[in-house]
């Protein structure tokens, strides 16, 4: 081999090699985890997110779930994992109220939102109000009017105290200054079942568990918490257009990384995200679940985290402590 | 009736058709493989299993679900009635009879019988499932938290009959499974009990975890413990089949724990291990000889076997016919149907009438497949017990350790079975019965949740428990129960718990 060759060879293989650590994002299976059970809201966005993002990394994508404590501990597990871009998080709302709960506690954080570095936005569903068929309640009006008079005495079901479920009905409380009756169920589930039973008055809840028992003449909604209505249920305006526009609040699925991910790899999350969310196969699995797509990163994605972790931190520090209540 | 029997004719079309039958097969075997495998149970196998349906359409990825659920239900028996280790939550009860069944050379006959109970309460609660599901999930829709609290309370009462022996030390089991049941995040005010920084607590001690180091792996550690070596049990084939005593003893349980089960699973929000906690208390009420329950009773099989198969039709009950979750595994199901773009709902039955039809015709089907693969695993699962002690009790620790890590990926999971174990060893050690610690932990955050609730209904008001007819004749039968255990002190008579351990002292000295 001449030496010229060799140097040729040489060069040839550096090029080769610095293109290899360019593009060697992903080199191995990324784990997506998704706190919550299989079946829920999160576990349901993760897998179809999962399977569009394959077809951009070319690369394995596997869901695991890591439930318990309300989300808290896959939300940790992210946290403290290796900032490389293999393990990504598919958080809910709920990642903005769990430390803030603990805060109000006094507990030392099981993780803070400051953790995380946001790469997407995938959907937004906002709640809806609904009370049942039978109730006297025919509009939204009628319902914020009737529990000022009545304050405390119109019961809601919710999926746990700070849960989301809760946290919407807080947000509308302070910003109609209603006070309504507080019923903590183990879920969502629960708390539907609760208000198809008769037990409470109201339900705030996403669209798309509701929306049967609305069509089935069970429930009825009221209004809804988004920006717009939604697309379901043309007739049921927002609490924005009825003049409360603070009341803002979606049930939010997001991608994540742990803070310190290397920008290359973010740029290279963040593209994947993107493709994933314009997938045709994505965008079925989501339409089959009624779930609305909100695609959002960078700075959009990040100041609308911003906002809505105020929001709800407002919110949980609105609700205290239950024993300070009296 | 004719229409019915149209849309099960309908049904069987669905269900026969050689796609579906094969994936309610593939159900049955995987739900008796994760009912086998200590530790794995139905929500854990229907979990792991969901992904995998999504690529299925709705009814057949419906019908495979359900049956990893009723599967669950008769696999679970097996490896309590062998080696006292609870296959899933619900069979704990079974541990107790079963094993000691086993022990005296019945395994075969303790295995048959749980297999053909839980196929006649399979079966009948389908029937039960088809004809009154509309009207019994209203009716179950009524249960709100007052009725769910009165209900259990009930529930306790009917259970203080559950354990022989000093009535004091099983209270003080009780107490203690109570006082497990405390730790983990409370619902209701958002307070971490005794989590002490271990985020994991969060969810408090799972039932299986608890379980199975309380009575599988003391049992273990004691046998180890034994200065005699026991002697392999080596069931004979004759002995395989249960006698014509035994089929006379459980048929009368079976067809109780059936009606309980069904009737206890409709209840959104109860488990079925209270409905085979139940069962076991009413046949040991019931019995003519209950100082046999615990020395290997059948009807402490047969009932408990019976009542959590049939719970799981009954959890179907208002699944189907409203669309609401009964519990975490319908909630999951639910969910697989979201997915396949089916609203569950009230609607349900008329828009969807093959996928209804479909899955209740399933049923019917799955709960044969079931018994035809059950019977004849009878004979095998026996001849484990063969194996010797050396080899069989560490593979036993081993499939423990990977069951109930593969549940949760969570080591926190081993370290209370291992802790859970220690705990069994020195209570047993000390005469103490372990099953009252699991009904503790397991009513305890139900029966608390169901209270507060009541009282954040009521703004605080006791008086809910008095003005809500259902709660109210639930607990009017309690007091009734109270005062008829009362009756013996009055009469200065013994009832049958003292005298019974008076005769066991008599042996002993």
């Amino acid at each position: 081999m001449s030496p010229i060759r060799a140097a040729v060879l040489a060069v040839l293989a550096l090029a080769a090699s610095g293109a290899a650590a360019q593009d060697a994002f992903p080199s191995r299976p990324i784990t997506l985890v998704a706190p919550f059970p299989p079946g829920g809201v999160a576990d349901l966005t993760a897998r179809p997110v999962a399977v569009a993002m394959e077809k951009v990394l070319k690369s394995p994508v596997g869901v695991v779930n890591k439930t318990g404590a309300a989300g808290a501990v896959g939300m940790q597990y992210v946290a403290t994992s290796k900032p490389d871009g293999y393990t990504l998080l598919l958080a809910l709302s709920s990642i903005s109220i769990i430390p803030e709960a603990d805060k109000l506690f006094g507990r030392q954080p099981a993780f803070t939102v400051d953790q995380f570095e946001p790469i997407a936005l995938i959907s937004a569903d906002p709640t809806i109000l609904v009370v049942r068929a039978e109730s006297p309640w025919k509009t939204a009006r009628e319902f914020l009017e009737d529990a000022k008079r009545r304050p405390g005495e119109i019961s809601f079901s919710s999926s746990g105290i700070y849960g989301t479920l809760h946290m919407a009905m807080e947000l509308l409380s302070h910003a109609s200054g209603i006070k309504l009756r507080h019923v903590p169920y183990a879920g969502a589930g629960p708390a539907l079942t609760a208000i198809l039973g008769g037990h409470v008055d109201a339900l705030a809840s996403g669209p798309v568990v509701v929306i049967p028992h609305i069509k089935a003449g069970k429930l009825r909604p009221l209004a809804g918490w988004g920006d717009k209505r939604v697309a379901a249920l043309p007739d049921v305006p927002t609490f924005k257009e009825l003049g409360y526009p603070d009341a803002e609040f979606y049930i939010w699925a997001g991608l994540f990384a742990p803070k310190g991910t290397p920008e290359p790899v973010l740029a290279r999350l963040r593209e994947a995200a993107r493709g994933a969310v314009n997938d045709a196969e994505f965008k079925g699995a989501m339409d089959k679940m009624q779930t609305p797509i909100a695609f959002k990163q960078g700075e959009e994605f990040r100041a609308f985290f911003a906002a809505d972790a105020k929001r709800l931190a407002d919110g949980v520090r609105r609700v205290g402590r239950i024993e300070e209540k009296k | 009736m004719l229409e019915t029997f149209q849309n099960l004719y309908l049904g069987f079309s669905v269900a026969l058709a050689p796609g579906v039958l094969l994936y309610a097969f593939l159900g049955c075997v995987v739900g008796t493989l994760v009912g086998v495998l200590p530790g794995v149970g139905p929500l854990a196998g229907i979990s792991l299993l969901l992904p995998a349906t999504f690529g299925l359409d709705a009814t057949r990825a419906i019908v495979m679900l359900a049956g990893i659920y009723y599967g669950a239900m008769y696999g679970g028996s097996t490896t309590s009635i062998l080696m006292r280790i609870p296959g899933e939550a619900a069979s704990v009860m079974t541990c107790i009879d079963g094993y000691a069944m086993a022990r005296k050379g019945r395994a075969g006959a303790a295995l048959a019988i749980a297999a053909v109970g839980s196929y006649v309460a399979g079966t009948v609660s389908v029937i039960a499932l088809m004809f009154l599901a509309p009207p019994l999930a209203r009716f179950a829709l009524r249960f709100g938290p007052p009725e769910y609290f009165a209900l259990l309370v009930l529930g306790l009462l009917v259970l203080a009959f559950m354990s022989t022996g000093s009535m004091v030390r099983a209270l003080a089991m009780a107490v203690f499974g109570l006082l497990l049941g405390m730790v983990g995040i409370d619902q209701m005010s958002g307070y971490f009990r005794f989590h002490y920084g271990v985020v994991e607590l969060g969810d408090g001690l799972g039932v299986v975890p608890v379980a199975v180091g309380l009575f599988g792996l003391s049992e273990i550690m004691l046998t180890a413990g034994q200065a005699i070596r026991p002697d392999v049990i080596k069931p004979r084939f004759r002995e395989l089949l249960p006698s014509r005593r035994e089929w006379r003893e459980s048929a009368a349980p079976i067809g109780r724990g059936t009606l309980l089960g069904f009737l206890i699973g409709i209840i959104p929000g109860s488990a079925h291990i209270i409905s085979s906690f139940v069962s076991y208390a009413v046949e040991r009420r019931l019995s003519k000889t209950p100082g046999e329950f615990g020395k290997g009773a059948v009807a402490g099989v047969a009932g408990p076997e019976s009542a959590n198969n049939s719970a799981t039709s009954g959890a179907f009950v208002p699944m189907l016919a409203l669309g609401v979750p009964s519990g975490p595994i319908p909630a999951v199901m639910l969910a697989a149907m979201m997915v396949h773009g089916v609203s569950p709902g009230p609607l349900l039955i008329r828009q969807q009438p093959e996928l209804f039809w479909g899955f209740i015709a399933s049923m019917y089907v799955g709960n044969v497949v079931l018994l035809v693969l059950n019977l004849p695993l009878v004979g095998l699962f026996v001849n484990l017990l063969r194996i010797p002690y050396h080899f069989l009790y560490p593979g036993i620790l081993v499939f423990s350790i990977v069951g109930v890590y593969a549940v949760n990926n969570s080591v926190v999971d081993v370290w209370i079975m291992l802790g859970m174990a220690l705990v069994g060893y020195v209570l047993r050690k000390l005469d103490f019965e372990t099953a009252p610690i699991v009904l503790g932990l397991v009513l305890a955050p139900i029966i608390e949740m169901s209270l507060r609730q009541s009282l954040a209904m009521s703004d605080g008001q006791y008086s809910i428990f008095f003005t809500r007819p259902i709660a109210t004749t639930l607990l009017a039968a309690g007091a009734a129960l109270v005062l008829l255990s009362l009756r013996p002190l009055l009469t200065r008579g013994l009832d049958w718990r003292t005298r019974l351990t008076l005769a066991e002292k008599g042996e002993k000295v």
